[in-house]
């Protein structure tokens, strides 16, 4: 009787269930990862401290103290007070300018980057 | 029948004329797909470092922006407002700065993605691809050089503004 039983029981397969639950495990992890990648690109990559280039609050915050000029907005409207103004804006203005060529197309061109065709 | 000569002269020569320089730009382009290839890793560390460069200068130049608009425009139209004088010029300027200086951010933005998405690019397999969305970066990265134009203009004109003002109170005194 017992021997019969045995026969008619299905043979385990262990192998094959390991290799289904890795196969799943990679799968979940890949979808799970590409979900992750898909929202961090769309933003969360503004906000990311560790990725290259990140400039953090307190840096800015410390560039905005040294740089932060302040024209009082209490007293008389005169000719001083004016060219007092005038000089704030040509302090601010003379920072602006030795940055205003920092977007130009140089970094980006052909020969910068080294895609101009060696024969040129 | 040499009416028909010098037609067929003339059109040859308008196809010659419009088809020779897109056949050699097309070569170029060949030529510098093939150097996208070959130089891969240079590049993309080159666009790295372009990548930090620009936020450093962002930085810098919305701090400049900042303080124009928040330490200098705002507390003068505010003096203004407290003394009864009314200028229309410099509101109009404060306003078309906030606008602007926003702009600006969204520029930077908007490029600061499209290099994101260069760096990430296989160059080395996949060059043509890689080369359209560098053309893409750089018309990104115009965008922000001419909001910063945009911007030295409006400076330029309040400061005009506020000179005229400055002489006004001059002859008034006097």
């Amino acid at each position: 009787m017992n021997a019969e039983e045995n026969k008619d029981k299905k043979p385990i397969r262990g192998g094959r269930n390991l290799v289904l639950l890795g196969v799943g495990a990679i799968a979940i992890a890949l979808i799970t990862t590409s979900i992750s990648l898909y929202f961090y690109s769309k933003g969360d990559i503004y906000i990311d401290r560790s990725r290259p280039g990140y400039i953090s609050e307190d840096e800015v915050r410390q560039a905005d103290d040294d740089y932060q000029e302040k024209y009082s907005d209490e007293g008389d409207i005169t000719d001083d007070s004016l060219s007092e103004y005038l000089e704030e804006l040509d302090r601010v203005t003379e920072r602006i300018e030795s940055s205003q060529n920092d977007f130009g197309p140089d970094p980006l061109s052909d020969d910068s980057l080294m895609i101009t065709p060696d024969d040129d | 029948m040499q009416r028909r000569l010098n037609f067929s002269l003339l059109l040859a020569a308008v196809i010659v004329a419009f088809s020779a320089p897109t056949v050699s730009a097309a070569e170029l382009d060949e030529k510098r797909i093939g150097a996208i290839s070959q130089n891969c890793s240079i590049i993309k560390e080159r666009l790295r470092r372009i990548e930090s460069a620009g936020a450093r200068s962002r930085v810098y130049l919305g701090t400049q922006y900042e303080s124009i608009y928040s330490g200098l425009m705002s507390n003068l139209s505010l003096r203004l407002m407290r003394n009864g004088i009314a200028n229309q010029d410099i509101a109009n300027q404060q306003a078309t700065f906030k606008s602007e200086r926003e702009r600006f951010r969204n520029d930077f933005i908007g490029y600061s993605q499209e290099l994101k998405n260069l760096i990430a690019m296989d160059c080395k397999n996949e060059p043509k691809k890689f080369y359209k969305q560098l053309k893409k970066t750089r018309t990104k990265r115009e965008d922000i050089s001419k909001s910063i134009q945009r911007m030295n203009d409006i400076i330029s004109g309040h400061r005009q503004t506020v000179q005229s003002l400055r002489d006004n109170t001059k002859k008034d005194n006097k």
